[in-house]
């Protein structure tokens, strides 16, 4: 503050007397404060508001101002120094810097000597941005020794998160000329516009410059090492396992240690917002590598279904794992396949050289009523001791299709689209694909067989059957076997329909069910288009969760912090879960910052603790660590104006979906009607179904 | 089949139904939508049903979800879990190993992908009307439900015994839950009806 006061000096005694007014004014009048926001003209009394957050309380206010008061002042700085001297301290201070924890810090002075510095001197202003603290591999890994990330990442998510509703889409942020926090922005406008005058022929070599800078390619090797302990912290295990793993999902984040959690320290380590928007396109080239590459993402688990309960960039990633250990298994499968029949046919030659009968051990056939051998494909395993009805031959339970990986906003999307059409076409889908594999295992199969397999309540065994089981009568007429359950047997019985159009086709050979490369697609263009509030806030959600779950064991036993620890897990649950995320980052960063306190400066905290019991006692009012949120609470203003906004999101969320909803059309064209009975006479059936067989 | 005409509602609830193949969940729907009773054909996948209620002066709409009980249907109807404010865990009175997957299976899945930690359960014992043929007793539906912390019934969806009032009982169970009924309340963004309800009434069966 004191660099803030010098400068104000350098203006006549008026405008100074102005600015402290005005201060004064802010402290006093905080539900005003984006009006005033927007209408202060003046580039230094319009940085006040964002130095000092009128939601912080009067001892807070006070503290901050004093650390930043020692911290910031430089012990030989005088009044008679030009300003050549003064850039000098400022560099040499800076060059002092090497924790990240100060890092945040920097930042909120760094942009005002950027200003400073333009308006003497342009070169002087490029140099300094070339000093800019840059993340990189070695700073990020020595701030893993903090126990938590530092409170200044989560600030600058907060930050991007705010920025990032104001955006209309990620490549705002990427042309913007590199601001970092929405006041600075406004403020910064005119000097925006004549910066962009000079510097436009630049900036593609910038962004260029950026993706190949060598401290970024490093990192994204880092990110997706697949052997690496990068940004790896040590968590306590002391804790139940449900309580390490049920914070992260109560707040819609992501689970301690994944890829989301170390993308997020990594962003919020960038200083500014055109950095960040940077780096995420870099790590969307890379996804997209890995994916034409089949590499499995580290940090996501390689064959699980999404958990909704994590934040959706979580779903999409293990969405992107599931489909690669979809295409190895497909692959795999296939080449199994074609080796069987590559085997049945050289089989069939030896056959007839030598006469032999027994064919080689891994080709699997079956023997027809009539004696024909066929060959099973697509066989997994047998279906415990069932036997085929009609030719006493074991049942195969087949290889099948997987159904479809849906995250939260596509079963959103296919439950209206089910709504509003009244097609439920996946269920048949997916029950004619079943149908086709299991004929393709079994030859000589009929419907009661596929219904024992796949719908036991459906059938029910005769007791004659069971005594009759050590003698072979193949004349025995099927009804004394058993039957279908009265629902089954009901004309018009879809299941029937299905199976009598269905052909035997291994799994591997039928169109798929579930196309990995059509999501795969729709994933990445959506993580392309992706809202930066969208982003930074699951991003901001997941680092919150990540810091609160190693920092749970440390101080759930320690009697000074336990109970202020957790009414400050309750609040982020409780925050989190609310819709409105945008309006509670500050909040939310506040209560870090709080746990961070507890966790490396316990004295002081226990101080600020005791400070707020006296407070509390002397005015009477209720005790809560957070009375200056009712302020916001009560704001309903600030809460339609976010309404409005939020509608938007929603509206470019659901049209960046086009592409699924043209998906399920096609499908439902399949299963729009039953199909007409008379389709399918009984006679041609029958030989289509035999001609289907591949008799040897 | 029904089609119901354009209603005007004030809150919509996501109700879903689950339990073994055979149970009789698609009769239990069909009962309280159409108060008719039929032995209907294993359901494919996923069905469901609209109906318009009014209770305790509020005008209410029900997207009912009847899932397929087979086992390899369950990833597909895993999805429909998401959001449902209301679940009925069904089983058959006849037969015990419907009860015995309830806790063995169903609630398992409820905690996998339920979203909704408030979402009101209802264990409903169906077939009632076999009385001789019973093998679960009422108590032991009682003292599981208990047990998970769910209503109970029991009914019959042939003779339409306690239908209506299963499906009351579930709704009432909702409206008293806060932040269900905010959920459902036609101002909340998140409902999928608030842009055009107009198209979301016709009902059909599948395929």
């Amino acid at each position: 503050m004191e660099e803030q006061t010098f400068v104000s000096k350098a203006r006549t005694a008026f405008h100074s007397a102005a600015a402290k007014a005005e201060r004064v004014l802010l402290d006093f009048k905080s539900d005003r404060e984006d009006h005033d926001k927007q209408s202060s003209p003046n580039t230094f009394t319009g940085q006040q508001p964002e130095a000092e957050s009128p939601h912080t309380n009067e001892n807070d206010s006070k503290l901050r101002s004093e650390l930043k008061h020692i911290k910031w002042r430089p012990p030989h700085l005088g009044i008679k120094q030009d300003w050549q001297d003064r850039i000098k301290n400022i560099r040499r201070g800076r060059k002092e810097v090497e924790d990240t924890d100060k890092v945040g810090d920097a930042s909120m002075a760094v942009p005002f000597y950027d200003d400073n510095l333009y308006l003497l001197n342009m070169k002087n202003d490029l140099e300094a941005k070339a000093s800019e603290a840059i993340p990189s591999v070695e700073s990020l890994t020595a701030a893993t020794k903090d126990p938590i990330p530092p409170s200044s990442v989560l600030k600058q998510l907060a930050i991007a998160v705010e920025a990032g509703s104001k955006a209309k889409s990620m490549k705002d942020l990427i042309a913007s000329s590199g601001v970092s926090s929405p006041a600075r922005e406004r403020a910064g406008l005119s000097f925006s516009a004549v910066k962009a005058l000079v510097l436009r022929e630049k900036e593609d070599k910038l962004t260029s410059e950026f993706t190949s800078n060598e401290k970024v390619v490093q990192l994204i090797n880092s990110l997706f090492d697949p052997e690496g302990d990068f940004l790896r912290r040590k968590i306590n295990s002391n804790l139940e396992e449900t309580a390490m793993t049920s914070l992260p999902r109560d707040i819609h984040g992501a689970p301690p240690e994944s890829l989301v959690v170390k993308l997020a320290e990594i962003l919020g380590n960038y200083k500014t917002l055109r950095k960040m928007a940077l780096f995420w396109c870099r790590v969307v080239a890379e996804l997209r590598k890995l994916w034409s590459e089949e590499q499995y993402l580290p940090g996501v688990p390689q064959n699980e279904i999404p958990d909704l309960k994590s934040c959706l960039l979580y779903q999409h990633f293990q969405v992107i794992n599931c489909c690669i250990s979809r295409k190895r298994f497909r692959i795999i499968a296939t080449e199994s396949l074609d080796s069987m029949m590559m085997q049945a046919n050289s089989d069939i030659k030896e056959s007839t050289d030598c006469c032999a009968g027994a064919p080689a051990s891994p080709v699997l056939y079956a023997r027809l009523n009539s004696g024909e051998l066929v060959l099973r494909l697509g066989a997994d395993h047998p279906a415990g001791d069932m036997t085929l009805l009609e030719t006493g031959e074991p049942v195969y339970s087949p290889i099948t299709q997987e159904g479809p990986l849906l995250t939260e906003d596509l079963i959103r999307e296919t439950e209206e689209f089910v709504l509003r059409t009244g097609s439920v076409g996946a269920g048949c889908s997916q029950l004619l694909s079943d149908m086709q594999a299991f004929k393709a295992a079994n030859p000589g199969c009929i419907l009661e067989d596929f219904v024992r397999w796949y719908s036991p309540p459906d059938w029910t065994d005769n007791e004659a059957s069971t005594e009759d089981s050590d003698v072979f009568d193949s004349g025995e007429p099927l009804s004394t076997r058993g039957q279908l359950s009265q629902r089954m047997q009901k004309e018009g019985n879809l299941w029937r329909e299905l199976w009598e159009t269905s052909k035997p086709v291994p799994a591997v050979k039928q169109a798929p069910l579930f196309d990995e490369d059509l999501a795969l697609e729709g994933i990445l263009n959506a993580f392309e288009d992706i809202h930066p509030s969208d982003l930074f806030g699951q991003l901001f959600v997941s680092l919150l969760g990540l810091g609160f779950a190693i920092a749970e064991p440390m101080l759930s036993s320690n009697s000074d912090f336990s109970k202020l620890f957790y009414d400050c897990k309750e609040y982020i649950i409780v925050a989190c879960q609310n819709n409105k995320l945008n309006e509670k980052v500050d909040d939310l960063v506040q209560v870090y910052e709080t746990v961070e306190k507890m966790l490396l400066d316990p004295e002081e905290a226990l101080k600020m603790i005791r400070q707020t019991e006296e407070s509390t006692m002397v005015t009477g009012e209720p005790r809560s660590p957070f009375r200056t949120l009712s302020l916001i609470f009560g704001g309903k203003d600030k809460l339609l104006r976010k309404s409005v906004s939020k509608d938007q999101t929603n509206d470019e969320e659901k049209s960046g979906r086009q592409s699924f909803s043209s998906f399920f059309d096609s499908k439902s064209s399949l299963f729009g009607k039953k199909p007409p009975k008379s389709g399918f006479p009984s006679p041609s059936a029958k030989s289509s179904i035999d001609t289907g067989w591949t008799v040897v | 089949m029904e089609s119901s005409p354009t209603q005007e509602f004030e809150y919509l609830f996501k109700l879903l139904m689950i339990g073994d193949s055979g149970v009789g969940k698609s009769s239990l729907l069909l009962c309280f939508t159409s108060d008719s009773f039929e032995d209907l054909s294993p359901t494919i996948g996923v069905d469901f049903k609209v109906k318009y209620l009014t209770m305790e002066g509020k005008k209410l709409k029900l997207a009912i979800w009847d899932t397929a009980g087979q086992e390899r249907f369950r990833t597909l109807t895993s999805s429909y879990y998401r959001g449902a404010q209301g679940i009925i865990m069904a089983y058959d009175v006849t037969r015990r190993e419907t009860f015995t997957n309830l806790s063995e299976i169903w609630a398992k899945e409820i905690d996998l992908y339920s979203t909704n930690p408030e979402c009101v359960k209802m264990l409903v014992g169906n077939k009632v009307d076999k009385e001789s043929d019973r093998v679960v007793t009422k108590k032991e539906g009682i003292d599981f439900a208990r047990e998970c912390g769910c209503l109970f019934t029991e009914c019959s969806a042939k003779t339409r015994a306690n239908v209506q009032q299963c499906f009351e009982e579930l709704v009432l169970k909702i409206l008293d839950t806060p932040s269900l009924l905010a959920e459902g309340s036609k101002g909340n963004k998140k409902n999928i009806f608030k842009d055009k309800p107009s198209q979301s009434d016709a009902t059909s069966s599948c395929c």
